[in-house]
């Protein structure tokens, strides 16, 4: 790789359209998750470590904050889950076509909100 | 150009493990959420729940370690800057596969 590489997708150059936004979507809840995967370590590892330890963990879970934090990190698995179904099935040069990628785009978007309901509101 | 190709493929494989970790762990986290210190130890007592999280945290470090790897080739082009933030990706995502690897070993014995 060279510094004269182009950068791919032209952000701040492209129209934005449903489907770019899906795709960086994608991206961004892609770094969040793996924010939260260093997080669920910390837990597991403060789990191991003893109730001392733990009690750091569970003096933040009190907070509202983490709450909140919780259900986007909610929203962000289930996007990035469904999204990248998706994505699965593009590898194999499955649902291409225009009207199919919009279609599943809304799809991605309609189970995103159902599964992020269930899990806060009737769980 | 090396083992690009290889990385692709990488990211799919754990991507496709990663769709029923993930239901099991959010199944998990709900009843978790509601469990104190001793609950929570002996959740992790059952085999088969110490396997499910160890094998989805390895498989996730990995698919998340390949992914980030990615979008640091398409968007930071300093061939510098590129290789520096690479390498702490990779050492962080090594470190902790490392962590769980030996308190996932801890619990068993």
């Amino acid at each position: 790789m060279n510094d004269s590489r182009p950068l791919s997708p032209h952000l701040s150059i492209h129209k934005k359209v449903l489907t770019s936004i899906f795709s960086i979507t994608h991206r961004i809840t892609g770094i969040g998750l793996s924010v939260g995967s260093i997080l669920i370590s910390m837990w597991f590892l403060l789990l191991s470590l003893g109730p001392n330890y733990f009690s750091y963990f569970e003096m933040v879970s009190k907070n509202i904050l983490f709450k909140f934090i919780l259900v986007i990190w909610t929203i962000g698995i289930f996007y990035h889950l469904f999204n990248g179904c998706r994505k699965l099935y593009w590898s194999f040069g499955i649902g291409m076509d225009l009207i199919t990628v919009y279609r599943s785009g809304y799809i991605v978007l309609v189970l995103t909100l159902i599964s992020t309901a269930v899990v806060w509101l009737f769980i | 150009m090396k083992n690009y190709a290889l990385k692709w493929v990488l990211q799919r494989v754990t991507a496709l493990l990663l769709i029923p970790l993930t239901f099991w762990f959010i199944y998990s986290a709900i009843s978790l959420s509601k469990m104190e210190y001793i609950e929570i130890t002996v959740f992790f007592k059952s085999y088969i729940n110490l396997f499910l999280f160890y094998i989805m945290m390895i498989t996730m470090l990995l698919h998340s370690k390949l992914g980030l790897q990615t979008i640091i080739e398409d968007y930071v082009t300093s061939k510098k800057t590129s290789k520096a933030i690479k390498t702490f990706v990779n050492l962080s995502a090594y470190l902790l596969m490392i962590l769980i690897t030996v308190f996932t070993l801890g619990k068993m014995f």
